[in-house]
């Protein structure tokens, strides 16, 4: 029995190496290419290519500077990357969309969850059972009216209208709702006994004890700001209004790609959301646990 | 104002900033999805009057003189030679429909306002066309200034019926769901049940797994690119066993398959965390004395464990259907081939390549009825379930 046991614990934590391998292989490997020269010269002084695709790489951490696939490391490719495309404008635009779409979520979606969690008003739950149900709506069906919409506004290629669609997540109201159902009533009722009013409440007393949430809200609008795929694509034909996953595909050769600046590009716009990660881990666990319990 | 009444006041108020926002670009936009999904709407007609140019510039082609070399005394004699439908067909260069050439013909032009702004000198700021019609059109080829589709009736539906391509990207989507959604749920079950036993480095695993998930979509689509290409890493691996290398990206057979691995391989991870929320919430004691009783680990599983992540599993089948019937980035980024996209993909090309937006509406209302079919279909399984469950009890 015992010995059963043993076994199929070391069968699981197989599973978990080998998974945590495939998980992290992929950028790792890329992470090394970003660093590859496409030729360099050896110690004869001759040219010579270098081949990415080598399998298994040739890897020598030891050297100065690092081997990888046979050629040493380099950071060229990096500087490369902001020299063929205007990278550093692209890192500006999405930092400016994430950042004004997330300043955006928490007061919107901050004051709704808090009205929805706390106050009584006539169709509370009937206004809110139907914002969740538009949770529902595939983005693509709806893209043609929306783009329609910012089209006829004149605000294609602008910050404006980038932001205007995104300015709050239903995902987000159920958030703060979540969190202002949780918080324990006794404060708030110690508050209207003191004869607090209800701005008062919520700004001076319910909103600084729901730090965690709005941190949390905003690291998850953020990352998913940055992200954002379709909508900018849409929105955006100028490439100096290109954000970074946009401008992606300008590496995109159309008959062959330079893989290592493709590389460094897509590592220059991972790498801040995997530090964002790192730091503020606890925070990533609390939206994703919080929105699977309540199913 | 009484207690009861200020909090109504204030909810209402707190809310509003955001019943604006999904009016607007929520209900509006699902309200006009449905009209023109029944409508011609063209996105190049649409958009043709917004093109800049400079009028001065163009009567001057028009009138082939220069606007230096004339004179006040000259408007009578340009008035005269002014044809509106030409200006606008082949100096401005926009071309115009039957009924638009009538509308904006010289008898509802304002030739005579437009020769007098023109030696003024007032039309040398660029503007657009549509700027300018409003400016000189009169009477009734005002309507048609503004571009406003036809109103066709179910003509989308039967064209999308009649087309193949509408077909394909359909299935696609619903079998893009259909083995991913399984996929990664069983997967991020297994290596949370993995994880959640007292081992060493659970929280290491944890954040690893999870690492995929915070990345962009177009980022692992270009990693994963890489990866599948015909001399990439994946074909010199699976070459050992002696397999002959595959294009996995380029070959019809195989490309979805790809973009359907890596998005498991995106999304197992972040599951696998909700799922070990779950399981750690399930006290021990319960475990342990169904071991007690000699169950077997399989049975402790499939009768205890699985029961009791229920809303977990409920909560991640759903998300994984919405958002596996809407899968656009990866498509966009890999697929070539218009045999292997989505009809999400689909949908974006009708809109924004071929101009189409009446079809891609029609089309956007298909996915609407998609999702909510499918994920009616599995809440309705689950229910039954449920209740069959009670009725065993």
């Amino acid at each position: 029995m015992m010995k059963k046991r043993e076994i199929s614990k070391t069968l699981m934590y197989a599973v978990l190496v080998i998974y945590a391998v495939v998980s992290l292989f992929p950028f790792v490997w890329s992470l090394l290419i970003s660093f590859t020269p496409m030729t360099f010269k050896d110690a004869q002084g001759i040219e010579r290519g270098v081949d990415i695709m080598q399998w298994p790489p040739e890897i020598d951490f030891f050297e100065l500077p690092p081997h990888f696939f046979g050629a040493p490391a380099t950071a060229e490719n990096y500087r490369e990357v902001f020299n063929i495309a205007p990278y550093g404008r692209w890192i500006l635009n999405t930092l400016i969309y994430s950042a004004l779409v997330t300043f955006a979520n928490l007061i919107f979606d901050g004051l709704a969850g808090y009205a929805f969690a706390r106050l009584r008003f006539k169709g509370r739950d009937t206004i809110f059972g139907f914002i969740m149900a538009t949770m529902m709506v595939p983005f693509p069906a709806i893209i043609v009216p929306t783009y329609l919409l910012i089209s006829n506004m004149g605000l294609i290629n602008t910050f404006s209208g980038l932001v205007l669609p995104k300015l709050s997540l239903v995902f987000g109201i159920f958030l703060m709702r979540q969190f202002f159902l949780n918080l324990s009533m006794e404060i708030e009722e110690a508050a209207i006994i003191d004869g607090a009013s209800i701005p008062r409440r919520a700004f001076s007393i319910m909103f600084p004890m729901a730090k965690p949430a709005f941190i949390a809200l905003g690291i998850y609008t953020f990352l998913n700001t940055w992200n954002d795929f379709m909508w900018p694509l849409i929105v955006t034909s100028k490439k100096e209004m290109f954000t970074l996953t946009i401008g992606l595909n300008f590496f995109k050769g159309s008959f062959f790609t330079v893989w290592p600046y493709m590389m460094a590009a897509t590592m220059l716009m991972t790498a801040p959301m995997i530090i964002l990660y790192f730091v503020s881990q606890k925070y990533f666990l609390e939206v994703n646990v919080s929105s699977g319990v309540k199913g | 104002m009484s207690l009861r009444k200020k909090e109504s006041l204030y909810g209402y108020l707190f809310i509003l900033p955001v019943l604006i926002i999904i009016g607007i670009f929520m209900i509006y936009p699902i309200i006009m999805t449905f009209w023109y999904s029944f409508t011609d709407y063209d996105g190049t007609a649409q958009s043709k009057f917004d093109m800049l140019f400079v009028p001065e510039d163009a009567l001057q082609f028009h009138f082939g003189e220069f606007i230096d070399d004339l004179r006040a005394e000259d408007a009578s004699r340009l008035e005269k030679i002014f044809d509106s439908v030409l200006l606008i067909e082949m100096d401005i260069g926009v071309k115009l429909s039957e009924e638009q050439k009538s509308g904006f013909s010289n008898e509802y032009f304002n030739i005579e306002k437009i020769v007098d702004d023109f030696l003024n000198r007032n039309l040398a700021e660029q503007i657009t066309v549509k700027e300018f019609l409003e400016k000189y059109v009169e009477g009734k080829g005002r309507g048609l200034i503004y571009y406003k589709p036809k109103f066709t009736g179910l003509d989308n539906l039967s064209k999308a019926f009649k087309d193949p391509y509408f077909w394909t990207s359909l299935k696609n989507s619903v079998m893009f769901s259909l083995i991913v959604v399984p996929f990664q749920t069983l997967l991020a079950l297994l290596l949370a049940v993995a994880a959640n036993q007292k081992i060493w480095g659970q929280k290491f695993f944890k954040t690893t797994f999870f690492i995929p998930s915070v990345t962009s979509s177009a980022a692992i689509s270009m990693i994963f690119s890489l990866i599948y290409t015909k001399p990439g890493i994946l074909n010199q691996i699976i070459g050992i066993t002696g397999m002959p290398p595959v294009d996995w990206l380029n070959d019809p057979n195989t490309a979805l398959g790809a973009v359907m691995a890596m998005n498991i391989w995106t999304t197992a991870g972040y599951f696998m965390v909700t799922y070990l929320a779950g399981l750690q919430q399930i006290p021990a004691s319960i475990i342990q004395a169904a071991q007690i009783d000699g169950a077997s680990p399989a049975r402790i599983f499939w009768k205890i464990i699985v029961p009791l992540l229920k809303n977990q599993t409920v909560y991640i089948v759903t998300m994984g259907i919405i958002s596996t019937l809407q899968v656009f980035d990866q498509i966009y980024m890999l697929i070539k081939n218009l045999r292997n996209v989505t009809l999400s993909f689909y949908i974006y090309k009708n809109a924004f390549e071929y101009g189409d937006m009446g079809y891609a509406s029609a089309l956007g209302v298909v996915l609407f009825a998609l999702v909510f079919l499918i994920t009616f279909i599995f809440k309705r399984i689950y229910r039954e379930e449920r209740v069959v469950e009670e009725v065993k009890r």
